[in-house]
């Protein structure tokens, strides 16, 4: 096992790993997808009724586009994996949130 | 300890958990640009939460005093007075922030390239796009505050005359609100509609304000004399964050 000891052989703090550029072609790409969902959200605005699928057709979209900015324009794609589990994990405790204060603010419409 | 050759051995020969290294391969500002980025979705998340409880707390009331439906006042469109245009505008302006956020990561790929000339360009290009959202939500924001909006009250509330000839609206009709449409509704409606996209636009505009001042380092060759281009990288983190926001807010406040 071989690492440095010596402060100042190796400085974490100011180290920037090599960057190296991945091309534009799947940044384009990625560009057309966001817009085409975008464009989809907008036709199925107007051409489906109000319903609760719908909706979820909504958040689902929303989801997938949040994949596609993380991913390919945030490059989460090419780190670590730590790192994406670091950030991504704790990220859980939110739906966890939405579930349980939607619950509750159903409930106050008979508290109000 | 052996310490012969220690300048060959490259940093991802060496034991990741041991200390004196990042387990990430990343620098340390950008890890922490990733950090804060976590904990504002923490902080938006929480906003949008709370717009959600409030909202299905009016999703069994009869209609005098159910959550406002978005396209029955975010219709306007500039120069198109009077018609009847729900989610055209922020479709527009989703528009206008997906192509920034194109031209902020152009301009971090060039930086991968050290091309200075091409990361000044299409950060240029990111600033002027910042700066069409930021007019465009100011436009939303005064026609929504024209029409009445305030933080302590609810004029959007529709009563059934309003229901029956809104439900008949068509995209592009001309349209006119008669004071009979309309009465109070949920309270909290205008005020979390300004909480959220103000703190969004705040969010845009600092993130404008970033981008200028790294631009101007950029163009005055600092990341060329420190050898890499890692600030626009950073920057672009921050702005594309704003933009994965925007996604949810275009979702909740007018999609749903």
């Amino acid at each position: 096992m071989e690492f440095y000891t010596k402060p100042g052989d190796y400085d974490a703090i100011n180290y920037i790993p090599e960057a190296q550029s991945h091309g534009t072609k799947e940044l384009w790409r990625t560009f057309w997808i966001l817009l085409g969902i975008t464009v989809l959200d907008f036709i199925i605005y107007f051409v489906m009724p109000h319903t609760g699928f719908r909706n979820f057709i909504f958040i689902f979209f929303g989801i997938v586009k949040a994949y596609y900015i993380v991913g390919a324009f945030m490059h989460m794609k090419y780190e670590k994996i730590n790192l994406a589990l670091v950030i991504l994990v704790p990220t859980v405790f939110i739906i966890g949130l939405v579930m349980g204060l939607l619950y509750e603010g159903n409930a106050l419409t008979y508290a109000k | 300890m052996k310490m012969a050759n220690h300048q060959e051995a490259t940093f991802e020969q060496q034991p990741m958990w041991a200390g004196g290294r990042s387990p990430f391969n990343v620098s340390y500002g950008k890890l922490m640009m990733w950090l804060f980025l976590l904990s504002d979705a923490f902080t938006f998340s929480s906003l949008l939460v709370q717009y959600g409880a409030q909202r299905f707390s009016n999703v069994q009331s009869p209609i005098v005093t159910k959550w406002p439906d978005p396209a029955s006042i975010f219709n306007h469109f500039p120069w198109m007075h009077g018609l009847h245009l729900p989610l055209l505008f922020v479709s527009v302006m989703t528009f206008i922030l997906i192509m920034s956020s194109v031209t902020m990561v152009l301009a971090v790929e060039a930086g991968h390239r050290k091309s200075k000339k091409e990361v000044v360009r299409y950060m240029i290009y990111t600033i002027i796009g910042g700066a069409m959202f930021l007019g465009c939500q100011a436009w939303e924001w005064s026609v929504f505050i024209g029409e009445g909006a305030t933080l302590y009250g609810n004029q959007f509330g529709i009563t059934e005359a309003g229901h029956k000839v809104f439900g008949a609206l068509k995209f592009g009709d001309h349209f006119e609100w008669q004071p009979e449409y309309r009465t109070s509704g949920p309270v909290p409606f205008a005020a979390l509609f300004f909480i959220v996209t103000g703190f969004h636009g705040f969010h845009v505009f600092s993130g404008v304000i970033i981008n200028i001042v790294v631009t101007i380092m950029a163009a005055r060759g600092v990341f060329d004399r420190r050898g890499h281009y890692e600030m626009i990288e950073k920057a672009g983190l921050y702005w594309h964050f704003v933009d994965l926001v925007w996604v949810f807010v275009f979702t909740f406040f007018y999609l749903i």
